[in-house]
């Protein structure tokens, strides 16, 4: 070996002679071992034929020596030498009755394929711990192990038979059955063993889980005959499974079980079906329940209905409440205001403006401020924009100001929706309606006049969700407007608005027109979007050549390092994400 | 270009004296008036790795270029001609325009100091051994190549043992298990479908060829690729592919595979019939004779894979040598960075007491028992073994999301890779006499 420092080097080291002469000198550490220690030390170098030579010699001298019997049992398994070790388990066992030794035997017998050699050692720990599963355990996961399934279904049974108990074994059988295919059989098992024992409902699921989906009706309909047990363990099964609603009509008429599923719920992947289903059990659990649980989880209950965008149950939840809360037992204000939530969500906004203004004389300012920013944004949604204003002229807080904003943007007062989005700031709201302010004001800084109605117009109707009229719009006003001085980020924008309807040749023109206009930062935006458009649209060749064409005209453009991403996408040189 | 050509020329300049007139005569030729682009590899260098992409192309083109080594961390020049300029601002490299005075200044730095300008002349022929199905993000090479912008063929098994090896002059090997173990994931990962995928195309291709199993085939492939480095090919192997090749070597003859892979239990006295001298780089090695673990051999230091032996990463350093004298280990350990953080691998780095004599160590971790980075010939070839399997993920685990290049442009360790598809490029004009 050379070294490139071995110059540098050789100064702070021993010599190599030296070296020589100290290990020389030193004893051999393996002469000064027992033998016992000498065989684990050639062990870890890899010389299983000495390790396995030496434990032997062990066992010559202490037959019954448990660490040699391990030793040589480890050492052997590796190599598929097992059987070699019948005469010292013979011998062992005889003289040692010991757990120990006689599990070995067990493995050791059943390794070399003789049943009945491992059945009277079973047995005969059988005798002296007539209590224990242990024995059956050991004979059933060696056979196990050599795939010998018929002979670890036996070994199971035996330890049932003796054991005299029919839940004896069950999640041994169950996880046999499971992995023998025989799904009957494990459904059955794994109800005795949650009979046997209610904590290995865990386990049960998380193994019969691993049910092919062509299997799960048999197995399903097997656990369905075993009672409100196997009811419970097919309910939690279909959760793990995807189907929560199907394991809450499972389980309608066993209110005790309900809350077993509701954790099970809670520990399920977030979707709309599985908060559906927590609002159901929730609903269900708070029929039964005496107040102030009952309006506690009833209050849950709508949440959940709300979570899952299921409005008419939120509401009729929240009625079922305002009867409740009526006898003092829950906050009113609290219900009231998650009603108000759901009038604005589903909008009906005269029956939301009612309630609020009701309720305005107890409510804290900062309520007030919230409520009342919900329900202008209601009202803006639905082009109100003298209601929603009204509702925040008295707030000066950064989200009124944002809204406000809007609203002085979609009446075209530019100039005002300037100063107001810039007070509003960045970080007002989260995270997508801050960037999308952000846009906005972008776009409004390079827009000269202070007033344009049809941009307000055009922003509105994108706002009502009315796209395809915002993208004609937009395109109008941009046609109107200098390239630099708004024109060409219009096109983007109305660009974007036709992408989203999915009309890509309208898109891809507006971008083109755009790229056109040659202005730096929107025509770079524009040829860096129709690239991602056409790359989408399975366009890779002019998808490169659009991107090639923005890094060599626009070079200092802010869409330059996405643009090369996107390159190297196109090209394959890194993975897509 | 084989290496011995390569050496050749190399000596050959040098022991004719100065280099610096002759070797500037002949990237001079190829240029425009425009001048030049000097590409550094210093800090100020905006994407390293598409650097490499960019020089490789200007060769590919039939260009001229050098390699400035120890020069701002290994700069290249380039002419600086519009494909150049195109190319370097679509891949985002940054380059300096450099007139004719300023190339002139910086060989007279290069001649002063522990520097040395190669001139690179010919783009090699590249090839990766992969699985036909192989994802290309499963392997570091794979995707420096594909991300600096370097061409290359996949070839398997059933190219190795024809001929197509020698239409190539570099070959890099996918982390493949030349003792045909499939890297001894068999019993860990039973029943994976990826895993039956591995071992029914392996053993449909060892049937192909006309092997009993898989483990026989892959020592025959072993054997193929050792035959290629000793007529002039360049090897580069990286993780369980550097240390499976020598034991797949050595083990002519022995059986060193568990009964999974070819139905008999392997020798427990293999490892004392290993024949050390058929293998490239290691010798006197013990084997691991457990099938579930996986793990070959004391030749890697960690042990990943072996919990009461696993070692923890620490950081390798690379080792400074004598551009003038030693250029190619030079070329091979360019880089911006002198100590790099270590990354685990199915084989991360090699126990220093098996590593042959002969062999050059071209980074270590100080004062550890194993080193990182290992060279050496064979034949007229040469081949170069980096321990570990991906320098960006340093704990990389079956599955695990692949390395996306965008986001470490300037990963120091990538660059050890693309160093070593470079240096086949490289050659020196024999001085005029």
């Amino acid at each position: 070996m050379t070294d490139g420092r071995a110059v540098q080097r050789s100064g702070g080291r021993l010599k190599p002679p030296l070296v020589f002469a100290l290990l020389t000198l030193a004893p051999s550490p393996l002469v000064a071992q027992d033998p016992a220690q000498r065989a684990l030390d050639l062990e870890r170098r890899g010389d299983p034929a000495g390790a396995a030579a030496l434990w032997r010699s062990v066992l010559a001298e202490r037959p019954t020596d448990l660490s040699a019997l391990v030793g040589l049992e480890r050492v052997l398994a590796p190599l598929g030498r097992l059987p070699e070790m019948t005469d010292a388990v013979r011998t062992a066992s005889a003289r040692d009755p010991s757990a120990g030794v006689l599990g070995i035997a067990i493995r050791v017998w059943t390794a070399a394929r003789q049943p009945d050699s491992a059945r009277a050692i079973v047995l005969r720990w059988a005798t002296a711990e007539p209590a224990s599963e242990l024995p059956y355990q050991e004979w059933g996961l060696a056979a196990y192990g050599m795939r010998d399934f018929p002979t670890a279904r036996a070994a199971y049974l035996l330890g049932r038979e003796r054991l005299g108990r029919s839940g004896a074994l069950a999640a041994e059988l169950g996880q046999l059955g499971l992995l023998s295919g025989d799904y009957a059989s494990a459904a059955r098992e794994w109800t005795r063993a949650m009979a046997d024992n209610a904590g290995s409902r865990p386990a049960a699921i998380g193994l019969l889980s691993q049910t092919p989906a062509a299997s799960r009706g048999t197995l399903l309909a097997e656990l369905a005959k075993g009672g409100p047990l196997g009811e419970r363990l097919a309910a939690g099964l279909e959760v793990r499974w995807g189907e929560p609603l199907a394991a809450v009509r499972r389980l309608e008429g066993t209110p005790d079980a309900l809350a077993d599923l509701l954790s099970d719920l809670g520990r399920a992947p977030p979707q709309p079906e599985t908060a559906l289903a927590r609002a159901r059990v929730l609903e269900l659990l708070a029929s039964g329940a005496p107040l102030p649980d009952r309006a506690r989880l009833r209050f849950d209950a709508a949440q959940a209905y709300a979570e899952a965008g299921d409005q008419t149950s939120t509401r009729r939840i929240l009625a079922l409440l305002a009867r409740d809360s009526t006898s003092g037992s829950f906050p009113t204000l609290a219900a009231a205001s998650a009603m108000l939530g759901v009038l604005v969500e589903e909008g009906g906004l005269e029956e939301a403006d009612r309630r609020y203004r009701a309720l305005l004389p107890q409510l804290a300012q900062e309520d007030r401020e919230r409520l009342a920013l919900r329900l202008a944004q209601g009202w803006l949604r639905q082009g109100r924009l003298g209601r929603a204003d009204t509702l925040l002229a008295a707030d000066s807080s950064v989200e009124a100001l944002a809204v406000r904003g809007k609203i002085a943007l979609y009446r075209g007062d530019l100039a005002a929706a300037r100063a107001l989005l810039r007070e509003a700031g960045p970080f007002t709201g989260d995270r997508a309606s801050a960037t999308h302010r952000i846009g906005v004001l972008g776009l409004l800084q390079v827009v000269d006049p202070d007033s344009l109605p049809a941009l307000g117009g055009a922003l509105f109707a994108l706002e009502r969700r009315d796209s395809a009229a915002a993208a004609r719009e937009l395109e109008r006003v941009a046609l109107s407007l200098p390239p630099d001085r708004g024109g060409a980020e219009l096109l983007l924008l109305a660009g974007q608005v036709q992408q989203g309807l999915g009309r890509t040749a309208d898109a891809e023109r507006l971008y083109r027109a755009a790229i056109a206009q040659g202005v730096p930062a929107g025509s770079a935006a524009a040829e860096f979007a129709l690239a991602d458009l056409l790359l989408k649209s399975g366009k890779k060749e002019p998808a490169i050549a659009a991107l090639e064409h923005l890094l060599l005209t626009w070079p200092t453009s802010a869409v330059v390092p996405q643009a090369r991403r996107l390159l190297d996408v196109a090209r394959g040189a890194v993975p897509s994400s | 270009m084989k290496r011995r050509e390569f050496v050749g020329s190399l000596m050959g300049g040098w022991t004719g004296g100065r280099l610096g007139l002759g070797h500037l005569t002949a990237v001079r030729s190829a240029p425009s008036r425009a001048g030049w682009f000097l590409v550094p590899m210093d800090d100020t260098q905006s994407d390293h790795l598409k650097a490499y992409g960019l020089t490789f192309r200007v060769l590919e083109r039939g260009g001229r270029a050098e390699w400035f080594l120890n020069y701002r961390y290994g700069s290249f020049l380039l002419p600086a001609d519009p494909a150049v300029q195109r190319d370097a601002t679509l891949a985002g490299v940054s380059v300096v325009p450099v007139d004719e005075g300023q190339v002139a200044t910086i060989r007279a730095e290069i001649t002063q100091g522990n520097m040395e300008a190669v001139p690179l002349e010919k783009a090699p022929k590249v090839a990766v051994y992969a699985p036909p199905n192989a994802a290309p993000w499963d392997d570091a090479v794979t995707m420096a190549l594909q991300y600096a912008g370097i061409a290359f063929d996949k070839i398997w098994d059933a190219e190795v043992m024809g001929e197509r090896l020698r239409t190539y002059d570099w070959l890099h090997l996918h982390h493949e298990d030349f003792t045909g173990q499939y890297s001894k994931f068999y019993l860990t990962y039973a029943g994976a479908p990826w895993l039956q995928e591995m071992v029914d195309r392996n053993q449909r291709m060892a049937r192909e060829l006309g092997f009993p199993n898989v483990p026989a085939a892959k020592k025959a492939v072993a054997r193929s690729i050792a035959g290629f480095v000793e007529r002039g090919g360049f090897l580069f192997a990286m993780c369980t592919a550097t240390e499976t090749l020598d034991l797949a070597l050595a083990s002519d003859g022995v059986d060193i595979a568990a009964t999974f892979a070819d139905g008999t239990p392997m020798d427990p006295s293999a490892a004392d019939k290993l024949r050390w001298e058929k293998a490239l780089a290691f010798q006197g090695a013990r084997l691991e004779l457990s099938p579930a673990i996986a793990v070959y051999s004391e030749i890697d230091g960690h042990q990943v894979n072996a919990a009461d032996r696993r070692q923890p990463l620490g950081a390798f350093s690379l080792f400074n040598f004598s551009a003038k004298i030693d250029p190619v280990p030079t070329m091979l350990v360019q880089c911006h960075r002198q100590v790099i953080p270590d990354f685990y691998g199915l084989s991360t780095s090699f126990s220093r007491a098996t590593l042959k004599p002969g062999v050059t160590v071209l980074a270590d971790e100080p004062g550890a028992p194993w080193v990182k980075y290992i060279h050496g010939e064979r034949g007229q070839g040469t081949w170069t073994f980096l321990g570990g399997h991906d320098p960006e993920d340093p704990q990389h685990q079956v599955g695990d999301a692949p390395t996306d290049l965008s986001t470490k442009p300037h990963s120091p360790g990538y660059r050890l890779i693309l160093n070593n598809v470079l240096f086949p490029a490289a050659k020196k004009k024999e001085l005029k006499t």
